[in-house]
């Protein structure tokens, strides 16, 4: 999909939002919008996911399938977590059972099953959040748009986000992130879209052979088994060191449950940190973290 | 679309805020009927004029109950003309209840009566026109409704604006000796022309002129939703 020498403004007299963006992404691709508040990263994405029409310029090559999760759920609603699902997979196209099962997929996978029954406007923030997401998902999405997805979202539920990324990117979908609190060192395969001054422009390239550091807690008694088990995987290993225990305990358990180390680690061949967390002489269960 | 037709639907009735023009739409009925019997092909000449204003606000209310990022959101799932169209329709069918109820409400509190003397009409033929009346208001009456709402206006005072523009608009250009008649639709002449035999060529010309005038205002809803987010 290519943005084509897109401008921007929303009134006809109004400043110029973006100027002459002019940005590609390809499937299996994803990029992160970065900017300071009010630059005009919501108007990048709103213009990728045809929401706004640019002023001047094209946008080649939109996916007939395109998820958007805002930066706000619109959670003033009167409809139930279930129904409102329900509806937006039938908005999208989907046949009934094909609904039920896209929705019964995603309310198990984003942990939204406590709350099927309860009415939008009384979700919070961060839970109503969860729903937009899972709305943007109920068709597999071959342009996913997300808007600041990490914004309310606790520990457990932002490690969710990279996960659906890498679904979408598997599934040969591209995916726009906008972040502006750094959450994006998550996604360290991704290209990068600068936007200042209504101009976008893209950072170093960081493809493939862009490296991330993975930091992993293992039990000190099989660190030497684990570092001979990833040397042979062809990771690199930087260092092992023994750790403080609170930074383990600060680790959520449902974090190592879902590590993202696998597919962050394999493809990439990055480099691997071990040992922070581990206290010498610890007995408990193993535990990876992926920070 | 059906999809998003009833989702739109679901939300007006649901919030409640379906319950204002009903009770306006009844409020009117009741005065208009009030007063004693009448032919119902003239009768309902005017509850179509005194509806107008109410169907309008009614389509105005039901675009404006979903929340914009709401709308953007359907956008992005059926795309600009599909999303556009599918307010519309709900709205026309949010109106069709309105109607049936403005066609059946006479009934109920004795306002119309049957056929007394030998020039009168057949119920079936009153109702008839009644419903052909109804119609010819609807399509102007959701257009002007979808002009005012906040998808296009962007402020409530603004769409208000709109609506009571519209609305008066309506029936002081309507008047019979109205300077550009053309300029509204046509609800106040099809109104006159029920107190009397209706000629095959003026209905006509009534349903084309009621026809274009809607499909100018949906025309000018669609230019509109397109220069605006």
């Amino acid at each position: 999909m290519r943005l084509e020498n897109v401008w921007l403004r929303y009134h006809r007299r109004g400043p110029w939002v973006l100027r002459a963006a002019d940005v590609r992404i390809d499937p299996g691709e994803v990029a992160v919008v970065l900017g300071r508040n009010g630059v005009g990263k919501s108007t990048l994405l709103q213009l990728a996911a045809g929401v706004l029409r640019p002023t001047r310029g094209r946008v080649l090559g939109r996916p007939a399938a395109v998820g958007w999760v805002p930066e706000r759920f619109p959670a003033d609603q009167p409809f139930t977590v279930d129904q409102y699902l329900g509806a937006m997979g039938r908005v999208a196209g989907l046949a009934g059972p094909a609904t039920d099962r896209a929705v019964a997929h995603w309310v198990d996978r984003l942990g939204l099953t406590p709350v099927r029954g309860v009415r939008l406007p009384q979700l919070s923030k961060g839970t109503a959040q969860k729903v937009g997401l899972a709305q943007a998902m109920l068709r597999p999405p071959g342009l996913l748009v997300l808007d600041e997805p990490w914004e309310g979202l606790d520990a457990a539920a932002r490690e969710l986000v990279p996960a659906v990324i890498d679904e979408v990117l598997a599934d040969g979908g591209a995916v726009l992130v906008s972040d502006h609190r750094g959450e994006t060192v998550r996604l360290p395969a991704a290209r990068r879209w600068a936007v200042a001054d209504g101009a976008v422009a893209e950072e170093s390239p960081s493809g493939p052979e862009a490296m991330a550091v993975v930091e992993l807690v293992v039990p000190a008694a099989r660190v030497s088994g684990t570092v001979a088990r990833l040397r042979a995987d062809g990771h690199h290993i930087l260092r092992v060191r023994a750790a403080a225990p609170p930074a383990a305990a600060s680790i959520p358990d449902g974090v190592a449950a879902s590590s993202a180390v696998p597919s962050r680690a394999e493809p990439g061949a990055p480099s691997l940190s071990l040992g922070d967390g581990v206290e010498p002489g610890a007995t408990g269960p193993a535990r990876e973290a992926a920070r | 679309m059906t999809a998003l037709v009833r989702l739109r639907l679901a939300g007006f009735l649901r919030t409640g805020r379906a319950l204002a023009p009903v009770l306006a739409g009844l409020l009117t009925l009741g005065v208009l009927y009030g007063g004693g019997r009448a032919q119902p092909a003239e009768a309902y000449g005017v509850s179509a004029v005194v509806l107008f204003p109410v169907l309008a606000w009614q389509t105005k209310i039901l675009l404006d109950v979903e929340p914009d990022v709401q709308r953007r959101l359907a956008q992005v799932a059926v795309g600009p003309a599909r999303e556009r169209a599918a307010g519309l329709l709900a709205a026309a069918l949010a109106g069709l209840g309105t109607v049936g109820v403005a066609l059946i409400f006479p009934w109920l509190v004795g306002g119309v009566t049957g056929p007394v003397g030998p020039g009168d009409r057949s119920i079936v033929a009153g109702v008839g026109l009644g419903l052909w009346a109804h119609l010819l208001a609807l399509p102007a009456a959701v257009a002007l409704g979808a002009l005012a709402s906040r998808a296009v206006t962007g402020s409530a005072g603004y769409g208000i604006a709109v609506l009571a523009l519209g609305a008066v608009g309506a029936l002081v250009l309507g008047l019979s000796d109205s300077v550009a008649p053309w300029l509204a639709p046509p609800v106040m002449p099809t109104a006159r022309a029920l107190t009397g035999p209706l000629a095959a060529p003026t209905a006509l010309l009534l349903s084309l002129w009621a026809a274009a005038w809607a499909a100018v205002a949906l025309g000018s809803y669609a230019w509109r939703r397109r220069s605006r987010a």
